[in-house]
C-alpha cells in the first residue's frame, strides 16, 4: 500500500491548472484521428486486396500521397493562419509550365533556351512573387482570401492556356530533357531508387523475421513507456524486483519472443495456435511481472461485479453481436461467388456481416468498459472480454481463411491486439492508476515511448526497402522510390517543427486563432499571412518542378482542380476550417488517407464508378472518427 | 423611382417585342431585362472569343462545343479558324469545358445573337436536344460534330462530322486482336462521356477477349492516372494490353507498365505530341486517330455552303472523320503535321 498519497489540493483548482498526462496530451493532438482512419482503411483494404499491402502497393499510394501530400501540409499551415489559397492546385501547373517554356529554345517566341541552373530559380522567384501578391492582395484590401486566390486561381488557368498557346501553339509544353543542365537537375527532382535487386531472404533468418521482432521490441517498447506514464511508480525500495516478478518477467519473455519466431517461421493452423497462445501468454506474464516490480499495487475499492443496470444490457449486446458475427462468418459459404443484387456477392456479404458484427461488438464491449468508472472489476471483465473475443475471432479466421495474409499475418495481429486488450484489463486493475505529474517518470516514459515508435518505424522501413525473392515473383512489380517521397517526408518533418517549434509556428496559430488579439500582443500579423502564402505557392513550386522532370512536358490544365483535395487532405487529417487549430503532421497523414481511398479501388478491382461514392464515405468517417476522439480525449481531462 | 419604372418599361416592352417576334423560349432569360436596348451585347457570354458585332455582309458562324481547350480540341478549333479565314467569314468559338449547362447557355446566346449557322458538339444530347431544336426552329442552321452521331438526325441537324465512337473502338479492337492480346484494360479519363463509353463498348464488340473498363483519374492529375493503371495492372495479372482512350492516359500507361513491369501492348486515341514520341520509341502500338482538324474545318465550310447555297451535305448520314490509325509505319509523316497543329 502506498504510504503517501498524491498531494490533491483541498481547493477546486483552476481547471487550467489540472494534471494533463502525456498520453492525454497525446490524445488531444489534431492528427490522432487521422492516423486511427488511416490506420483502419489501410487495414480494410489490406484485407479485401492481395496487392494491397504489399511494398510495390505501398509504394502506389505513397507516389499519389507525395505530391498531394506536399500541399497538403503547405495549405494546412496557411489553414491554421487562417487563409485559403484557392490558387495553390493551378500554381503547380503554373511553375511546371514555366520551368518548361524557359528552357524551350524552339520558333521565334519559342522560349529563352536558359539552362536550368537559371530557368529554376527564376521559377521559383515567380511563385515567391504570386505567394507576396496573394498575401499581400489580402492583407491590403482586407477581402477574404477565398476571393481573392479565386482570382489569382482564374487568372493563373488563364495565363498557363495563354502562354503555351502563345509560345508553342499547343496546350502541351514538352521536351524539359533538351534542356542544358539536364542531367544534373534530374538528379535532384526527378531521382528514383530502384529496390528490385535489395533482396533480403536469409540474412539473420530473413527479412519478415526482423520485421516481426523489431515491431514486437517496437510495440513492448511502446507499452512499457505507456505504463511509465501511465502508472504509479513504486516507492519503497522497489529498486529490485522480488524474485517472483524478476521470474515471472524473465519466464514472459522468453516465451513470448519464442513463441513470435516460431509463428513467423511456420504455417500450420496447429503450430500456429501453439505459437500464438505460447506468445500471448509469455507476453501477458512479462508485463505482469514487470508491472510488479515498478508500480503501486491497486489501492482502490474494487466496486464488486454488478452486470445489470445500462452497462450489463450493452455487453451483451456486444458480445451478442460477436457471437452472431462469427456464426454468420462459419456458416456463410465463403467459396460463393454469385450476385445478390447491386454489387455484392455471397462472399462479400459475409465478409461485411462477420467483420462488421465483430468490429462493432468489440467496440460497444470497449465503450460499456469505459463508462464503467465506478466498478473496476466490471472494467476489468468487460475488457478482458473484449480482448478475448478478439483473440477468438482470430482462432475462427485463422481456420476458415483460405490464404496466408490471413492465416498468418493477420491471426498475428489479432493476437497482438487481444494481448494488448487483456494486458491492459490486468494491468488496470492490479495497478494504481496515476493523476499527478511525475517529472522523471514522464520524462523516462516518453523517452521509452518514442524509443519503442522508432524501432517500429525500423520495422515498417524493412519491409519497405528490402524485397524477399517470394514476394518478387508473386508482385512482378518493380519497386522504384521517386525522390519526391524523400520531399515529402523531410517537408511533414520540417513542417511539424516549424509549428511545434519556433516563434514562427506560434505566431500562425496566433493570427489563426484571433488576429485582431494577436496583433496587439505584438505578433506581426500581416507578415506571418503573407509568408504563409509564400509557403504556400513554394511548395507549388516544388510539385510543380516534380511533375515537369517527371513528365517531361507539363500540359495546361495539370494541377486545376486540385486546390480543394489539398483543402480535403489537409481537413481530414484534423486541420480546421476557421483556423488556429491542427497540424502539418496530420495534413501528411490525410493526404495518405485520399491516397489509399483512390487507389485501393483498382487494387480491390472494383468498379470505378462508385469510385466518389467511395471516398466521400470514407472522407465523412473520418472526419467523424477525428471529431469523436478529440471530442472525448478534451472532456475525459 | 422614375429610374425604376423606365427600366420596368423597358423590360415589358421587349418581353412583348420578343414574345411576338418567335416561339422559342430563350426570351424568358433574365438577361433581356438587364438591358434590354440591344441583345447583342448582352447575349455574348464571357468565354466566347472572337466577338465582333455582325456586319450585314458577313457571315458569322457560331461553334459551341465542350471543349476543354486541351490538346484536342485545339486543333479542332484551329481547324474552325483556318476554314473562317479561308471563307472569309466569322468564327466564334464557345468553349464550355465540359459543362452542359454552359453549353445550353452558349447556344442560347448564339441563337440569340442571330448566328448564320451553329456547329455543337452533342457530348450531353439530353441536355443540348431542345435547344438544337429551338435553334432549327428559329430558322438557324444546325451542324453536329465530334459527338452526336446518333442524334443529330431526330434532332434535325443537317449532318454530323466526325467518327462515330462505336466504329472507333471496333477499329481498336481488331488492331488488339492483330497483336495477340489476351485481356485488355479500358481506361478512361473522365466518367460519365458517353464518347468514352462507347469507345470502350467499341473494344468490347470487336476483341476477341476480355475488356475491363476502368477510370483512372483526370487528365489534370497526372500522377494519380500512371498509379492508378499500376495498381489495375497489379491487381490482375491477366492484363496484356492497355487501351488509353484519351492521347494523355495512353502516354501514362506506358509509365504504368513499367512501373508494374509489364510487357504490355499499349493503344491510344487521338494524337498528342508525347504520345506520337512513345509510338516512334515503339512503346504505343498504335493511336486511333479521328482527324478532328476536319471537324472543326468542315463544320464551318458545310455551314458556309448551306448558308450561301443551300448545300446540305450527307444526305442524312454523318460524314466520318475516322478512324485513321496511326502506327510506327506512318508516324514519321504525322509527327511533323502535329508539330505544325494541325493533326
Amino acid at each position: 500500500m502506498s504510504t503517501e498519497t498524491p498531494t490533491v489540493p483541498a481547493v477546486q483548482a483552476d481547471e487550467r491548472l489540472a494534471y494533463r498526462g502525456p498520453i492525454q496530451r497525446l490524445l488531444t493532438r489534431p492528427e490522432i484521428g487521422g492516423l486511427i482512419g488511416a490506420g483502419s482503411i489501410w487495414i480494410f483494404f489490406w484485407s479485401v486486396s492481395d496487392v494491397f499491402g504489399t511494398t510495390a502497393g505501398i509504394n502506389n499510394y505513397l507516389d499519389v500521397a507525395t505530391s498531394l501530400g506536399i500541399m497538403a501540409i503547405a495549405v494546412a499551415l496557411l489553414m491554421i493562419g487562417g487563409e485559403f489559397d484557392l490558387s495553390s492546385g493551378a500554381m503547380t501547373g503554373a511553375t511546371g509550365m514555366l520551368v518548361v517554356l524557359l528552357v524551350k529554345d524552339t520558333g521565334e517566341l519559342g522560349g529563352l533556351g536558359l539552362p536550368l541552373t537559371v530557368a529554376i530559380p527564376i521559377t521559383f522567384l515567380f511563385a515567391m512573387g504570386v505567394g507576396w501578391i496573394n498575401g499581400t492582395l489580402v492583407e491590403k484590401t482586407g477581402l477574404p482570401s477565398f476571393i481573392v486566390t479565386l482570382g489569382t486561381f482564374f487568372v493563373l488557368r488563364g495565363a498557363k492556356l495563354g502562354f503555351s498557346k502563345l509560345f508553342v501553339d499547343k496546350v502541351i509544353v514538352e521536351g524539359l530533357d533538351d534542356a542544358p543542365d539536364y542531367d544534373f537537375w534530374v538528379n535532384i527532382f526527378g531521382a528514383v531508387w530502384i529496390r528490385n535487386d535489395h533482396l533480403w531472404d536469409s540474412f539473420l533468418g530473413g527479412r519478415d523475421l526482423v520485421f516481426g521482432v523489431l515491431a514486437a521490441i517496437g510495440a513492448t517498447a511502446i507499452v512499457v513507456g505507456f505504463m511509465e506514464l501511465s502508472l504509479v511508480r513504486r516507492t519503497e525500495a522497489g529498486s529490485m524486483p522480488s524474485v517472483r516478478s524478476a521470474f515471472a518477467l524473465l519466464i514472459g519473455l522468453v516465451a513470448g519472443f519464442g513463441g513470435l519466431i516460431y509463428l513467423t517461421q511456420t504455417d500450420g493452423v496447429a503450430d500456429n495456435w501453439t505459437g500464438a497462445l505460447v506468445m500471448a501468454v509469455g507476453a501477458i506474464l512479462a508485463i505482469y511481472g514487470y508491472s510488479s516490480w515498478r508500480f503501486e499495487p491497486f489501492s482502490g475499492s474494487s466496486g464488486g461485479v454488478s452486470m445489470g443496470g445500462q452497462n450489463g444490457r450493452r455487453a451483451l449486446i456486444g458480445i451478442g453481436l460477436i457471437v452472431v458475427g462469427t456464426l454468420l462468418g462459419v456458416v456463410m459459404d465463403s467459396s460463393n461467388t454469385d450476385v445478390l443484387g447491386l454489387l455484392l456477392t455471397v462472399q462479400g456479404l459475409r465478409a461485411i456481416l462477420f467483420g462488421g458484427c465483430v468490429i462493432v461488438g468489440v467496440l460497444i464491449l470497449l465503450g460499456a468498459a469505459q463508462r464503467s468508472d465506478t466498478s473496476p472489476v466490471n472494467r476489468f471483465v468487460l475488457t478482458a472480454l473484449a480482448g478475448l473475443s478478439v483473440a477468438g475471432v482470430g482462432f475462427v479466421i485463422q481456420a476458415e481463411a483460405a490464404s496466408r495474409k490471413y492465416r498468418a499475418e493477420f491471426f498475428a495481429w489479432m493476437m497482438a491486439a487481444a494481448v494488448l486488450l487483456v494486458t491492459i484489463a490486468i494491468v488496470r486493475i492490479s495497478f494504481d492508476q496515476r493523476r499527478h505529474a511525475d517529472e522523471p517518470a514522464d520524462r523516462f516514459g516518453t523517452l521509452v515511448s518514442i524509443s519503442g515508435i522508432v524501432v517500429f518505424l525500423m520495422a515498417i522501413a524493412t519491409k519497405l526497402l528490402w524485397a524477399t525473392s517470394i514476394e518478387l515473383v508473386e508482385s512482378r512489380a518493380i519497386i522504384t522510390y521517386r525522390i519526391s517521397i524523400l520531399y515529402f517526408f523531410v517537408f511533414a518533418g520540417v513542417a511539424t517543427w516549424i509549428l511545434m517549434r519556433t516563434k514562427f509556428g506560434s505566431w500562425t496559430f496566433a493570427v489563426g486563432g484571433n488576429k485582431g488579439a494577436s496583433r496587439q500582443v505584438g505578433v506581426p500579423a500581416a507578415r506571418t499571412k503573407t509568408q504563409l502564402f509564400m509557403v504556400v505557392s513554394g511548395a507549388s513550386w516544388l510539385v510543380g518542378t516534380l511533375i515537369a522532370f517527371r513528365l517531361n512536358s507539363v500540359q495546361a490544365n495539370v494541377g486545376d482542380g486540385q486546390e480543394f483535395f489539398y483543402i480535403i487532405a489537409a481537413v481530414v487529417g484534423g486541420n480546421l476550417l476557421t483556423g488556429g487549430y491542427g497540424s502539418a503532421a496530420g495534413a501528411a497523414i490525410g493526404a495518405l488517407i485520399m491516397a489509399m481511398s483512390f487507389q485501393g479501388i483498382p487494387f480491390a478491382g472494383w468498379n470505378s464508378d462508385w469510385r466518389f461514392l467511395f471516398v466521400g464515405v470514407i472522407l465523412l468517417l473520418a472526419v467523424m472518427v477525428n471529431n469523436y476522439v478529440r471530442g472525448r480525449a478534451e472532456k475525459s481531462t | 423611382m422614375i429610374k425604376m419604372r423606365w427600366v420596368a418599361l423597358l423590360a415589358a416592352l421587349t418581353l412583348v417585342v420578343a414574345a411576338c417576334g418567335g416561339d422559342d423560349d430563350t426570351t424568358d432569360t433574365p438577361e433581356t431585362t438587364a438591358a434590354p436596348d440591344t441583345t447583342q451585347g448582352t447575349q455574348a457570354p464571357a468565354t466566347t472569343e472572337a466577338v465582333t458585332p455582325t456586319q450585314s455582309m458577313d457571315y458569322t458562324f457560331h461553334m459551341v462545343t465542350h471543349s476543354d481547350d486541351g490538346v484536342f480540341w485545339s486543333v479542332v478549333k484551329r481547324g474552325a479558324q483556318d476554314a473562317a479565314d479561308a471563307l472569309g467569314v466569322e468564327m466564334v468559338w464557345s468553349p464550355s469545358s465540359n459543362d452542359p449547362e454552359k453549353q445550353v447557355q452558349d447556344v442560347q446566346a448564339a441563337v440569340a445573337s442571330g448566328s448564320d449557322g451553329i456547329g455543337v458538339s452533342l457530348a450531353n444530347p439530353e441536355a443540348l436536344g431542345p435547344e438544337v431544336e429551338a435553334a432549327i426552329a428559329a430558322g438557324i442552321p444546325v451542324i453536329t460534330l465530334n459527338s452526336g452521331s446518333n442524334q443529330f438526325k431526330e434532332l434535325g441537324a443537317i449532318t454530323h462530322v466526325g467518327q462515330t465512337e462505336v466504329v472507333a473502338g471496333n477499329g481498336a479492337g481488331e488492331r488488339f486482336n492483330a497483336l495477340g492480346a489476351g485481356k485488355v484494360l479500358c481506361a478512361q479519363q473522365e466518367q460519365g462521356n458517353i464518347g468514352l463509353e462507347e469507345r470502350c463498348q467499341g473494344l468490347e464488340e470487336t476483341f476477341n477477349g476480355e475488356v475491363v473498363t476502368q477510370f483512372v483519374g483526370l487528365d489534370s492529375e497526372p500522377e494519380a492516372q500512371i498509379n492508378t493503371i499500376a495498381a489495375a495492372l497489379q491487381a490482375d495479372a491477366d492484363i496484356d494490353g492497355v487501351l488509353g482512350v484519351g492521347p494523355n492516359v495512353a502516354v501514362r500507361a506506358v509509365e504504368a507498365g513499367n512501373q508494374a513491369g509489364r510487357d504490355l501492348f499499349i493503344g491510344g486515341f487521338d494524337i498528342s505530341g508525347d504520345l506520337i514520341s512513345a509510338i516512334d520509341a515503339g512503346n504505343v502500338h498504335f493511336t486511333v486517330d479521328q482527324q478532328q482538324y476536319l471537324q472543326g474545318y468542315l463544320t464551318v465550310v458545310f455551314l458556309f455552303l448551306n448558308a450561301t447555297n443551300l448545300n446540305t451535305v450527307g444526305g442524312g448520314l454523318p460524314v466520318l472523320t475516322g478512324p485513321g490509325f496511326v502506327t510506327t509505319d506512318n508516324v514519321g509523316e504525322v509527327a511533323a503535321l502535329v508539330e505544325a497543329g494541325t493533326r
